[in-house]
C-alpha cells in the first residue's frame, strides 16, 4: 500500500505539471464534445486526434487521448437526455429515462445526476486501476508465448461470447482483422500482400482502418436528413436534483460503478454493454420498476455510472497485460507504441512516471469534466444547433487530416476511404466492425507468440495445455466457446440479442 | 428459397477466403516446429472459409436481403465520390484548395445557400490549415501553388 502511495504521488506530480493538466483539459474538453455531438464516437474522435500528439511526449500524448475517451461517456449523456439522440452508443439506455425526465421538466437534475454519477464511478473506476493493475502487472512477467497466445485467443472468445452479434459472425470479422494485420513483412522477411505497394511493407496501420470503419462508415450511413431533432435547454436553476432524486440514485451509483468496472477488465464493448446490463440490474432492484421509461432516476444514474466506470476498467487490461479489450483501447495502445512506449507488463516497472502519470490524471481528469459538464452545459448544447450537412464535412476534413499526417501517406488515406466503404456495408449487413479493429491490433503479437510457441515446443501444440497459467486460459476459453455454442444451438434470444437491439436505437422501456 | 443477409455474407467471405488462399500461393506453409509465413494467413482463410458456411447455413435467423434499406446510398455515393476525388488531387492541389472544393461540393448536394457554403468551406479550410501550421506546428500539404 506504502509503494503504490508513493507511486501515485510521482503520478501527482507528473499530473499536476501545467503542460500535463492542459492536455488532460484539452482531451476533457474535446472528449465531452465527441460524446455530445451524434455520429463522431471516441474511436474516431481519438483517432482524428492521435497524429497531433505526435509531437507531444508519451504521458501528454495518452493523458489527452484518454481523456477523449472517459470524457466521451460524459458528453454522450447530454444529448440523450436533451435530444433522446445518444451522443454515443453507451449513452442508449440513457435516453429512455433521460429524456423522460427532461420532458417533465427534470432535464437539469438528469445532467447533474448524470455527471456526479460519471465523476463518482470514474473515480472509483481509477481507484480500482490504481490498486489492481500493478499486481496484475508484474504477475503477468510470468508470461512467455504460449500464456500470450493463449490470453489472446481468450480475448477473441471473450469478445465473441460478449458479443451482441453471433459468435460466427464476431469471429469471421476478427479472422478478416488478423488476416489485414498479416499484410506486410513478416517476422522471417517475406513479403505479404504488398503487392509492390512500398507503403504496405510496414502493414496496414491501425489508425486508417479504425478512422475509416468507424468515422468515415458512420458518415455515410447517416444522411443530413436523418439527423433531426428539437433540444430542450435545461435552465441554470434546475440543475440541483432534489433531496429525493439524490437519494434513489444513490445506490444505482454504486452498483453501476461496481458492474460497470468488473465488465470494462472483459473484452468487447465494455462501456456499451454495461450501460446495458446497468438498466436491466436497476429495474429488477427497483421497487417501482413501472416508473422505468417514465422517467426513473435510477434509469439515468446506474447506465451513466457503470459506461463511465466501464471506460475506466478496460485501461487495466490494456496497462497490465497489453491486452486490447476493444478498439478503443488498441488505438490508445497503438498511441504509446508509437511513442516508444510498449503497453504492458513492463510499462510499471520501466516507464513509472508515463504509468503512474496517466492514473492520476485520470483523478484529475475526472474532476475537470464535473465542472466541464455542468456549468458549461448551455454551450455544449448550442453545438447541438449545428446543422449535420455543416458538422459531417468537417469530420470527414479531420478524418483525411488525421490519416494522413500519421506518415504522411495518401496510400493510408485510400485504405481509410476503403474501410469507409466496408464499414458501410458492414453495418448494411449487421456486421460489427470492432473485432476486426481488434483482430488487426492483435495479429502481430499472435502470430509471434504463436509461432515461438510452435518453435519452443518443436512444434507440439500441447504446449498450449502443458504449462499451468495457458492451460487454464484456454480452458476459460473453452468454456466460453461452449457456452456461445450452445446458445446458438438453442437459438434464444438472451441479453446479447437485447443489447443489438438496444445498440441499433431500439431501446425498449 | 428467400436470399437472405447472411447468405450474402457468407457467401462473400468464402470468395474472399478462396481469394486471399490463391494469392498466398508462393507463401511458405512451414512446418508445425517452425512455420512460415504463409501459416498464419492460410489459417485465417480457412477461418473464413468455414465461418462462411456457417454463415449460410444458418442463414435462416437473418433478414432477407431485400429488406437492406439502401436509401442512403443517395448520400453515400456522392460522399464517396466527392471524397475520392479530394485524395487524389490532395497533394498536387494542396489542403486549401483541394478541402475548400470538398466542402463546397459536400455541402452543394445537401443543396445548402452556394454563398454561405462557399463562404464555410474556404474560412473552415484556410482556419484549420492556419491551426495546424501555426498552432500545431505541423503544416499540412501545400500544393503547386505554393499553399
Amino acid at each position: 500500500v506504502g509503494s503504490t502511495f508513493d507511486s501515485l504521488m510521482l503520478g501527482f506530480s507528473v499530473a499536476l505539471q501545467p503542460g500535463v493538466l492542459w492536455y488532460a483539459f484539452l482531451g476533457c474538453v474535446v472528449g465531452t464534445l465527441v460524446g455530445v455531438l451524434p455520429g463522431i464516437g471516441p474511436l474516431s474522435g481519438i483517432s482524428i486526434l492521435l497524429p497531433v500528439t505526435f509531437g507531444l511526449d508519451a504521458t501528454k500524448a495518452i493523458v489527452m487521448l484518454a481523456g477523449i475517451y472517459y470524457g466521451s461517456q460524459y458528453g454522450g449523456s447530454t444529448t440523450s437526455i436533451l435530444m433522446r439522440i445518444p451522443g454515443e452508443a453507451s449513452s442508449v439506455m440513457t435516453c429512455i429515462d433521460g429524456y423522460a425526465m427532461a420532458k417533465k421538466g427534470r432535464a437539469g437534475s438528469a445532467l447533474c445526476i448524470a455527471a456526479v454519477g460519471s465523476w463518482i464511478a470514474g473515480t472509483f473506476g481509477v481507484l480500482m486501476l490504481t490498486v489492481i493493475a500493478p499486481p496484475l502487472a508484474a504477475f503477468a512477467l510470468k508470461f512467455g508465448p504460449p500464456e500470450y497466445t493463449a490470453l489472446l485467443v481468450l480475448g477473441l472468445i471473450f469478445l465473441a461470447y460478449m458479443s451482441s452479434t453471433s459468435l460466427p459472425r464476431t469471429l469471421l470479422m476478427a479472422a478478416v482483422g488478423i488476416l489485414l494485420g498479416t499484410i506486410g513483412t513478416d517476422m522471417t522477411g517475406h513479403f505479404r500482400y504488398s503487392f509492390d505497394i512500398s507503403e504496405l511493407g510496414d502493414g496496414i496501420g491501425i489508425v486508417p482502418v479504425a478512422v475509416g470503419l468507424f468515422g468515415l462508415g458512420e458518415i455515410l450511413s447517416t444522411p443530413s436528413a436523418s439527423v433531426t431533432g428539437q433540444v430542450l435547454t435545461p435552465k441554470m436553476r434546475e440543475l440541483l436534483p432534489t433531496r429525493e432524486e439524490w437519494r434513489q440514485s444513490a445506490m444505482p451509483i454504486a452498483r453501476g460503478s461496481i458492474l460497470g468496472f468488473l465488465i470494462g477488465l472483459t473484452p468487447g464493448s465494455a462501456h456499451i454493454i454495461s450501460s446495458f446490463l446497468s438498466y436491466a440490474v436497476e429495474r429488477r432492484f427497483s421497487k417501482h420498476p413501472e416508473e422505468f421509461g417514465h422517467g426513473a432516476v435510477a434509469g439515468v444514474a446506474g447506465p451513466e455510472s457503470a459506461n463511465n466506470a466501464a471506460s475506466t476498467g478496460a485501461f487495466v487490461p490494456m496497462l497490465a497485460l497489453g491486452l486490447p479489450t476493444g478498439p478503443i483501447t488498441a488505438v490508445l495502445m497503438a498511441a504509446l507504441m508509437i511513442h516508444g512506449i510498449p503497453p504492458g507488463p513492463t510499462l510499471v516497472s520501466d516507464h513509472p512516471d508515463v504509468f503512474w502519470g496517466f492514473v492520476a490524471s485520470m483523478y484529475v481528469g475526472n474532476v475537470m469534466l464535473l465542472a466541464l459538464n455542468l456549468p458549461l452545459v448551455g454551450i455544449f448544447v448550442n453545438v447541438l444547433r449545428i446543422p449535420y450537412s455543416y458538422l459531417y464535412p468537417l469530420v470527414i476534413m479531420f478524418c483525411i487530416i488525421g490519416v494522413y499526417t500519421v506518415n504522411n501517406s495518401v496510400v493510408d488515406v485510400w485504405i481509410m476511404l476503403i474501410m469507409g466503404v466496408l464499414g458501410y456495408v458492414l453495418r448494411k449487413f449487421s456486421l460489427d466492425p470492432a473485432p476486426l479493429v481488434l483482430g488487426l491490433v492483435i495479429s502481430p503479437t499472435f502470430e509471434l507468440s504463436l509461432r515461438q510457441s510452435l518453435i519452443m515446443s518443436n512444434g507440439d501444440y500441447l504446449i498450449f495445455f502443458q504449462r499451468p497459467i495457458a492451460l487454464v486460459l484456454m480452458v476459460i476459453a473453452a468454456t466460453l466457446l461452449t457456452l456461445s455454442g450452445i446458445s446458438l444451438l438453442r437459438k434464444r434470444a438472451d441479453w446479447r440479442a437485447k443489447l443489438a437491439e438496444a445498440e441499433a436505437g431500439e431501446p425498449s422501456a | 428459397m428467400i436470399l437472405r443477409t447472411d447468405h450474402v455474407a457468407g457467401g462473400v467471405a468464402i470468395a474472399a477466403g478462396l481469394l486471399v488462399w490463391a494469392a498466398s500461393g508462393d507463401l511458405p506453409f512451414g512446418r508445425l516446429s517452425m512455420p512460415g509465413a504463409g501459416m498464419l494467413p492460410k489459417l485465417c482463410c480457412s477461418l473464413m472459409i468455414l465461418l462462411g458456411l456457417v454463415l449460410i447455413v444458418r442463414a435462416g435467423d437473418s433478414a432477407p436481403f431485400s429488406t437492406i434499406e439502401w436509401g442512403d446510398l443517395r448520400h453515400a455515393v456522392p460522399v464517396v465520390v466527392l471524397t475520392a476525388v479530394a485524395v487524389a488531387l490532395y497533394t498536387t492541389l494542396g489542403f486549401i484548395i483541394t478541402f475548400s472544393l470538398l466542402m463546397f461540393g459536400l455541402l452543394a448536394i445537401e443543396r445548402r445557400n452556394l454563398i454561405a457554403a462557399a463562404a464555410y468551406s474556404v474560412g473552415v479550410s484556410v482556419g484549420t490549415d492556419v491551426l495546424f501550421s501555426i498552432v500545431l506546428k505541423s503544416p499540412l500539404e501545400a500544393g503547386l501553388l505554393g499553399f
